[in-house]
């Protein structure tokens, strides 16, 4: 038990480094983190590289990494992405890092190469000292990490509340603007909150290597306790942040246990999922349970005056002058004779690639209903497309139901867990929910993913396809019809009187509340819906692929989904569908072309895509339907309609008393 | 007869601050209520009190007679109280003319019968009299020029109209306006004086305003209540709140 608390204390620390790091350049500049352990990553990967494969000394290579390259890395990052994202809407803000945390890895794997990494030196004590505490065996490593961790905390406290940068900082955090008025240079401040950050990761990544392998599923854990541990400390207490770090990794090492394990025995089957599971359940169980204790958090939306001065009016508002009927439809049709046209000109192999990317496209409609309109970035989509897959698969193999009928079915089924998911976004703002759906999505892959009778030995559940449908080309014009049918559905709910609603509700909550509008019940219709245009489009996937493996709906994939969603607009049906094609056909394309680490290019495209939002908020297909030149119209209209005087009402004279 | 909307004994804390300090007001049927009083007086934090998006520590909020102090902003706006805001909170993506089709369309159709619609792509046809409503909204604004412009590129005045066009469209019963006039220039806010005077006649509407302008809100109002740091220091009709002294010593510090 002891030994688990140690352990448990061990990992703890390395949380909370990197929590500490999110936790500052949150306060600091309102940009969440969500790369934070790709980031360490990446460092653990270059201290790897000098040590073992150029021969450093392990104590000089961490310094390096944690003290020269690890800021570099931060200056570099804040210079060609962060620093952007201080005027970006809030969702570009979410998902560009995002965008960094699906690139990254990968990106390393570019640069170091794809070697399987085995255990490096420690960085501290190398061989540890051995001592025993209350019989317990310490080794001076575990040790080391934990006051290293203590220093950090210690170290950052002070730097915020007894230096001239920290008072700046916390300027910066009330009033950004009025701080930039009294003389903060708040370029300085949020440069040098990302380099401590990018330091914190890479401190948190040489540990974490060291202590437990340069392995990326050790990192994602990492990241996912430390977005629990940052929900605890309500995104802004350092102590809380710290405490919460702590106490998650005792538990979660606690878990391990024996004693806890015969606990579970009693209740559960032995090795089931729910106790082979539990390290990565708690962090999520943890952060759920605090999003809906923490009152506080939803009251933010209504009190009057904490809507930002940064969050003015951006980009998003220049709609410009309506283009003519011409030049809207035209990509639409070009798109859609291409699809059409398609199977005249492809091979079989592709006709099945561009299939698959269909099925997926109907998944991604799901984006632009909870995304687009709702302005919800759910990252959970991916579990309804999943859930959806095996129950098709379950009724359609084991039930004997037709197989379309069961689609139907497994979708409606999904939409109840989706009102469930969107409960946290009735009370919280958009990154809470980003962070709950993650939560929700981390749960069902390690558990519902996980049962015998889905998983099925990683073999998943077969899905047959519909009568007179077994043929690669039928099958393909099948899901031509379905896509259409939903982006009908999609196109409808926006233009309706819901659709307004959203779009209101993306402007202000508190005006759409004060004209009557539930604000609950738009959201819940729009999220159920995702739901269930997920369902059916995972569903469709399965049925493609001929089994329903969970393996093909993980929440990391899911989080790649996003990226290529929004790298093509999140508004845009037109967007959905090529971001459904593209994510089949770019990786074909690589394992035609392409070697080694190579292989995860499309990935990296993908998350630079996401980051390059900060750039050009509405994606892709925006910008080709209305090009730079409409922008710049757009820009002088608006300075148009400001000159005008506001209209003197009419009937002035005429009406009344 | 119990007036439109009453507030009785609010007070609201904020952390340490009182900013509602026992208030009570009310707006009798077609009556014009000014709120008035210094900055930091409490005069927003009464409106949010009023529409519900502040939830009071103590004190009542009674529509008709009827307790609404713990209803949803949603269900006070169904009941016919509709509200602008200081702080412009245009729908930046909307066109000024589907401001006021959202703000209609609020009443009305059970929601899963406007969920199936929505669907299958009817929720787009105008409910029956919509346009004709938001049409003469438009024009007693003068604002139908505007219909289709995005409302997020609009100057601030105009803005304002938005706001009120959108109130209006609720069809409400009790209008409350957060500082009209502000950002209009002295033409603009006598048209605008005789604008809420002639709608306040005609749709027999209740108007709660907050106003910075002294002389426009003596000018307009039946009864006026003052604030100052949180509490009533005066409450009648507009000649006797210009007789104060409280209030006088509240706008110009010291009695002379």
């Amino acid at each position: 038990m002891t030994t688990y608390l140690v352990t448990g204390l061990v990992v703890g620390s390395v949380y909370a480094i990197a929590t500490l790091g999110i936790v500052l350049t949150y306060s600091s500049t309102r940009v969440f983190n969500f790369a934070q352990g790709a980031i360490a990553f990446a460092l653990a990967i270059t201290f790897y590289e000098l040590t073992v494969d150029h021969g450093w000394n392990p104590r000089w290579a961490a310094a390096v990494t944690v003290l020269v390259v690890s800021p570099l890395l931060g200056l570099v990052l804040w210079a060609i992405l962060f620093r952007r994202l201080a005027d970006a809407p809030s969702s570009v803000r979410l998902v560009s890092t995002i965008g960094l945390w699906v690139a990254l890895p990968p990106l390393t794997g570019l640069i170091f190469g794809r070697d399987e990494r085995f255990a490096a030196p420690s960085a501290v004590f190398d061989p540890p000292h051995q001592y025993e505490v209350m019989g317990v065996g310490v080794d001076s490593n575990d040790v080391a990490v934990i006051v290293v961790a203590a220093v950090a905390a210690l170290l950052l406290t002070v730097l915020l509340r007894a230096t001239p940068f920290g008072l700046s900082v916390r300027a910066t955090v009330d009033a950004p603007s009025m701080a930039a008025t009294v003389g903060v240079n708040t370029s300085i401040v949020s440069a040098g909150s990302w380099m401590i950050s990018t330091t914190l990761a890479g401190l948190a990544g040489v540990l974490l290597g060291t202590q437990r392998g340069f392995t990326l599923p050790q990192f994602t854990l990492l990241i996912l306790g430390c977005f629990a541990a940052v929900v605890i400390a309500r995104m802004h207490s350092l102590p809380l942040a710290f405490a919460g770090s702590l106490g998650l990794g005792v538990v979660q090492e606690l878990s391990k246990s024996v004693v806890v394990g015969d606990f579970l025995d009693q209740f559960f089957e032995r090795q089931s999922v729910w106790i082979r599971g539990l390290p990565q359940i708690i962090p999520f169980t943890v952060m759920l349970i605090f999003l809906l204790a923490y009152r506080g958090l939803g009251q933010e939306r209504f009190s009057t005056d904490t809507r930002r001065a940064d969050d003015a009016p951006t980009v998003e508002d220049l709609d410009g002058p309506p283009l003519a009927w011409w030049r809207r439809l035209l990509p639409v049709a070009v798109v859609v004779v291409c699809v059409l046209a398609a199977p005249l000109v492809l091979s079989g192999l592709w006709e099945g690639i561009a299939a698959k990317g269909l099925a997926l496209a109907i998944v991604f409609l799901s984006y632009t209903l909870v995304a687009g309109s709702g302005g919800m970035l759910s990252l959970c989509q991916i579990s309804f497309a999943g859930i959806a897959a095996a129950i098709t698969a379950d009724l359609a193999t084991n039930h004997g139901v037709a197989i379309v009928v069961a689609i139907p079915i497994a979708a409606l089924v999904v939409v109840p867990i989706g009102l469930l998911a969107a409960i946290p976004s009735l009370r919280v703002g958009d990154l809470y929910l980003a962070l709950a759906t993650l939560a929700l999505a981390v749960l069902v892959d390690n558990t519902y993913f996980e049962l015998p009778s889905v998983n099925n030995f990683d073999q998943g559940v077969d899905v047959p396809r519909p009568e007179g449908f077994g043929d690669d080309l039928p099958f393909y014009y099948l899901l031509v019809a379905c896509f259409l049918v939903v982006a009908l559905l999609v196109r409808n709910v926006r233009r309706s009187t819901t659709g307004l609603e959203l779009d209101a509700m993306r402007s202000s909550e508190q005006a759409v509340a004060t004209i009557g509008v539930g604000i609950v019940r738009s959201k819940l219709v729009v999220f159920g819906l995702s739901a269930f245009v997920a369902g059916v489009g995972g569903a469709l996937f399965a049925t493609y692929s001929g089994r329903a493996s969970p393996e093909q709906y993980s929440v990391l994939l899911g989080v790649v989904w996003l990226a290529v969603v929004v790298t093509w607009g999140v508004r845009s049906i037109v967007g959905a569908l090529l971001a459904g094609l593209s994510f089949a056909v770019f990786p074909q394309l690589a394992s035609e072309h392409l070697t080694g680490a190579w292989l995860e290019l499309p990935t990296v495209l993908f998350g630079l895509g996401a980051i390059g939002l900060a750039r050009e908020p509405r994606g892709v297909v925006h910008q080709i339907v209305h090009g730079r030149r409409t922008q710049e119209r757009a820009r002088r209209q608006r300075a148009r309609l400001r000159a005008t005087p506001s209209p003197v009402p009419a009937g002035v004279e005429g009406g009344g008393a | 007869m119990s007036p439109r909307l009453e507030g009785r004994g609010i007070s609201v804390r904020f952390g340490g601050l009182l900013a509602l300090d026992r208030v009570d007001l009310e707006v009798a049927d077609g009556a014009i209520l000014g709120l008035i009083g210094p900055n930091g007086a409490g005069k927003t934090t009464c409106f949010g009190v009023l529409s519900g998006l502040v939830r009071p520590q103590s004190g009542q909020v009674l529509m008709d007679g009827h307790d609404v102090t713990g209803a949803s902003p949603q269900r006070r706006a169904r009941a016919g109280l509709a509200r602008t805001f200081q702080r412009l909170e245009v729908f930046s993506g909307l066109t000024v003319r589907e401001h006021l089709v959202v703000a209609y369309r609020s009443r009305g159709r059970n929601v899963a019968t406007r969920i199936a619609l929505d669907c299958l792509g009817a929720g787009r046809r105008p409910f029956s009299g919509e346009d004709e409503a938001i049409e003469t909204i438009l024009d007693r604004l003068g604002l139908t020029k505007l219909a289709a412009a995005p409302a997020g590129a609009l100057p601030l005045g105009t803005g304002r109209l938005v706001e009120l066009g959108r109130a209006l469209a609720t069809r409400p019963r009790v209008l409350l306006l957060d500082e009209p006039s502000s950002g209009l220039d002295a033409d603009e806010t006598a048209a605008l004086t005789e604008l809420l005077r002639s709608l306040q006649a005609e749709l027999d509407l209740s108007l709660v305003l907050v106003e910075h302008n002294v002389d426009m809100v003596l000018g307009l109002a039946h009864r006026v209540t003052v604030l100052d740091f949180g509490q009533v220091i005066a409450d009648g009709t507009p000649a006797e709140v210009r007789a104060s002294e409280a209030v006088q010593t509240a706008y110009l510090g010291a009695a002379p």
